[in-house]
């Protein structure tokens, strides 16, 4: 007698799994396919309650289900219905994008770009020749100055005032991407340089200074506190503009002025982060056997050498995958922002303020203006985005895997 | 044998884990209510020490009826509220009153309703009646034998048009507010102080002597350089704009008074501080470091626990704010109809809110309040009560909320100098008509 076999044996799986599944349908995909139904209707602070005939309302919609549908308030406002062109939300958040005015404008962006990746490829090429290599540096500055000259040549900073223009979602993803293009390495190099300190034989008082340069990490679980302490340095009677003042000079009005506030909140959240790249390559660090830098000094390698040929191409496996997350994250960074500027400073009625990353104006959509629809479709567009990307990390981390082998 | 018992234990821990896994499944409450319960949690200490005296030695009896306010009291406000709902409770030992503050009402409402949690009774800014009543989270007290006559024997008339939409009372008016000049008589003197409340270019002429004279500016205001429509209002509707946008949802921000008044605005940011916030001008009243506050009455307790020997000045023409408690659907379904009507008609009665008067320094909405003798000679209601007089009431309609934004950035971006004034104001009118297309 023997069960552990053909269909009870699945059933037994099916059985055991369910529970996670069921989980994972109610936690993960239902508010997925609740928020991208919200997306393609009209809801918003005047038809804010549902229409249960309507078969798809009735099925997704909370206030449609039985325990909730005799409670569910019933206003003097109307349901909400799908939105008529359907992609109605899409269409205020991005719609002009498919302008050719618009698409060439971008494409202008991309090429800048384009000598940049080229230069990337031809340099892995002519390294693994062996003769007749042209140095990777040549190459790679070749493709900047390219980059540099196409910049001007296309006139990029017309192209993007006019992707700007195309609606709010380009302006507040481009000035995320920005941040995050700032952020990132920023914290990466400090990480490292901290890293590479602490990291010294003949350091006196390292755990010490482990512990204190760790303390921004910690102090990120009272974070809103944090960054109000940050707002309080940079207001116009803040502590820097006091310390400016015993000088004799005036400082600026640093949260009032759109690139200051930009950089007040990139370096309160470097600060808040560059811990991690710290720790993490801390740790990488700690795991490259010593006898590699003995045999490069007896090979007469100086410092710069060692660092460039031993100590970065090891440390890559633990950074890169660290720095591709650390950009999600950046990505959908809240805080720090909205407890600085709160999105701003305003540039004017309608359009976003100049420190409104994806996250601040999704929430200030939803809760401050009750714009359900279009604030959904914001949120599908940026899980695609962010989805992408997420792809793309499991890639390089894949990539990285082979490293030590 | 052995080996059927271990089938059979399996198979119930996998329907025992099944049902803990369905649970959410079948009840998606749990997930919908989660942010519920830490706001109401704060209920049960402050239930503790209301019942208390409510009932000193006899036994619970069963049929009390608790009655659950959610508020957005605070602070000193809180005491004097809280011991005029303890006389209620004294006096009618079958009623509990709960009194809580969610952190975010109308968050906390969208899932509190629908599970039939929640208040019963919601105290709130009379702007919020439009929005509510279209979800449905309010229902109108005039089906509840609230008549207009009662209303307008009872409370001034400001206060009852403001609680009165779309031909239905929604709400009982406890205090009105809004917003004037508050001085320190020691810093500005007569002759800074213009006559006519309406005189702004004297207004900006004072402000620029006296930062000449000090070295300091003469008005702070948190609405400068914020997102803050409120704050802006005695400005523009002072210039002449009737409303940011009316009940048919019409705005009136391209309007020549309007760019008058925001070309006001900037010259005044010459002379003013580019940051202001609520903090700013406290601190900056109390230090002596700014002459006057543009604020309300919520900020006269604490200005004189600074010592400050203030003034009030009545100055523009301000929103005009009444705050209200609102009915809310679970009163209804819960029974409680009757019962929260009436701790509704107790607080905002003249006996009871000129006790808080004197207190808070608040401006009563019941008509015989503020003509109570002590009352009208307290400064705060003097002074507060001309600006008022001379203030546009908020609209309850929910048009009034496509106002809020757009005014309060294109004012920000006026005072940091971000748009020229008109350009501004052509922005913020064209924001408000894609609001209010998109309500329509």
């Amino acid at each position: 007698m023997n069960g552990w076999l053909g269909r009870r044996k699945w059933i037994t799986i099916i059985l055991f799994l369910l529970p996670t599944i069921i989980a994972i349908l109610v936690f993960n995909v239902y508010p997925i396919l609740l928020n991208t139904y919200i997306s393609f209707t009209n809801r918003n602070k005047f038809r804010p309650n549902p229409n249960c005939d309507v078969a798809l309302t009735g099925l997704l919609d909370p206030l449609c289900w039985p325990s909730f549908r005799e409670n569910a308030p019933k206003g003097l406002g109307s349901p909400y219905v799908l939105q008529d062109p359907i992609l109605g939300n899409y269409d205020t958040l991005m719609g002009k994008l498919f302008t050719p005015e618009a698409l060439l404008a971008l494409l202008f962006v991309v090429l800048v770009f384009s000598p940049i990746i080229a230069a990337n490829y031809f340099s892995k090429k002519q390294e693994r020749k062996i003769h007749k290599k042209i140095p990777s540096g040549t190459i790679w500055l070749f493709g900047l100055l390219t980059a540099v000259a196409l910049f001007f040549v296309l006139n990029i900073p017309r192209s993007i005032n006019e992707l700007m223009a195309t609606g709010d979602f380009l302006t507040v993803v481009f000035r995320t991407i920005l941040f995050v293009a700032l952020r990132v390495p920023l914290t990466f190099l400090i990480g490292l340089i901290l890293a590479l300190i602490l990291n010294s034989d003949n350091l006196p008082g390292k755990t010490f200074f482990r512990v204190v340069l760790f303390i921004p990490w910690g102090a990120s679980s009272v974070a809103i506190l944090m960054a109000l302490v940050w707002q309080f340095l940079f207001r116009q009677q803040g502590t820097i503009n006091q310390i400016i003042s015993l000088f004799g000079g005036t400082g600026p009005i640093w949260l009032n002025n759109p690139v200051l506030a930009f950089g007040v909140i990139v370096l309160a959240d470097i600060w808040f982060s560059y811990p991690f790249f710290m720790v993490s390559i801390l740790g990488a660090l700690q795991s490259i056997p010593k006898e590699l830098y003995e045999a490069a000094e007896v090979d007469g390698a100086d410092w710069w050498t060692q660092l460039s040929r031993i100590t970065l191409p090891l440390i890559r496996p633990a950074v890169l995958p660290a720095a591709v997350l650390t950009s999600i994250t950046a990505f959908q960074m809240f805080g720090t922002a909205f407890a600085i500027t709160n999105g701003g400073p305003v540039r004017g009625a309608g359009v976003p303020g100049a420190t409104e990353f994806v996250m601040v104006y999704a929430f200030k959509q939803i809760f401050q203006q009750q714009n359900y629809g279009t604030a959904t479709a914001f949120a599908v567009l940026i899980f695609i985005l962010l989805f992408l990307a997420t792809l793309y990390s499991l890639r390089v981390t894949r990539m990285t895997k082979g490293a030590y082998e | 044998m052995s080996k059927k018992l271990l089938t059979i234990t399996s198979v119930l821990l996998i329907a025992v884990f099944l049902l803990a896994a369905c649970k959410p499944a079948a009840t998606p409450t749990e997930e919908a209510t989660m942010p519920v319960e830490p706001t109401s949690m704060p209920d049960e200490p402050t239930m503790a020490p209301t019942m208390a005296p409510g009932e000193p030695t006899t036994e619970p009896p069963m049929d009390k009826t608790t009655i659950t306010i959610w508020n957005q009291w605070d602070g000193k406000y809180l005491e004097a509220i809280e011991a005029a709902f303890k006389d209620y409770e004294a006096a009618h030992p079958n009623v509990v009153i709960d009194l809580s503050k969610p952190e975010d009402v109308k968050s906390a409402l969208t899932v509190a309703i629908p599970a039939g949690e929640g208040p019963d009774i919601i105290g709130w800014a009379n702007d919020a009646i439009g929005e509510q009543a279209l979800i449905g989270n309010i229902v109108a007290l005039s089906d509840y034998g609230i008549t207009s006559e009662f209303l307008s024997s009872t409370y001034e008339p400001a206060a009852v048009n403001g609680v009165t939409w779309m031909g239905s009372i929604w709400g009982l008016p406890e205090t009105q507010e809004g917003i004037a000049l508050i001085y320190n008589k020691d810093l500005v003197t007569e002759e800074y102080l213009p006559t006519d409340p309406l005189d702004f270019e004297g207004l900006l002429a004072s402000a620029t002597k006296f930062k000449e004279d000090t070295g300091n500016p003469l008005i702070c205001n948190q609405g400068f350089g914020a997102n803050d429509a409120y704050h802006m209002s005695p400005i523009y509707f002072g210039f002449g704009v009737p409303a940011y946008v009316d009940e048919e949802g019409k705005g009136y921000m391209d309007t020549p008074e309007a760019i008058a008044a925001a070309e006001w605005l900037k010259k005044l940011s010459a002379v003013s501080f580019a940051e202001n916030s609520y903090d700013i001008c406290n601190a900056a009243l109390a230090e002596g470091k700014v002459g006057m506050w543009w604020t309300g009455p919520w900020a006269v307790a604490g200005i004189e626990e600074s010592g400050v020997n203030l003034g009030i000045l009545p100055f523009g023409r301000p929103f005009v704010g009444i705050k209200t408690l609102l009915l809310t659907t679970n009163a209804v379904t819960r029974g409680n109809t009757d019962i929260a009507i009436d701790v509704m008609k107790y607080f905002t009665s003249a006996e009871v809110q000129k006790k808080l008067s004197l207190v808070n320094k608040t401006i009563p909405a019941a008509t015989a309040a503020l003509q109570d003798p002590e009352v009208a000679a307290l400064t705060a209601v003097v002074g507060f009560g001309a600006a008022l007089n001379l203030g546009v009431p908020m609209s309850p309609s929910p048009f009034s909320s496509a106002q809020w934004d757009p005014v309060g950035n294109a004012s920000a971006a006026v005072w940091t100098g971000a748009q020229e004034p008109a350009v501004a104001m052509a922005d913020a009118q064209s924001a408000i008509e894609e609001k209010v297309a998109g309500m329509k």
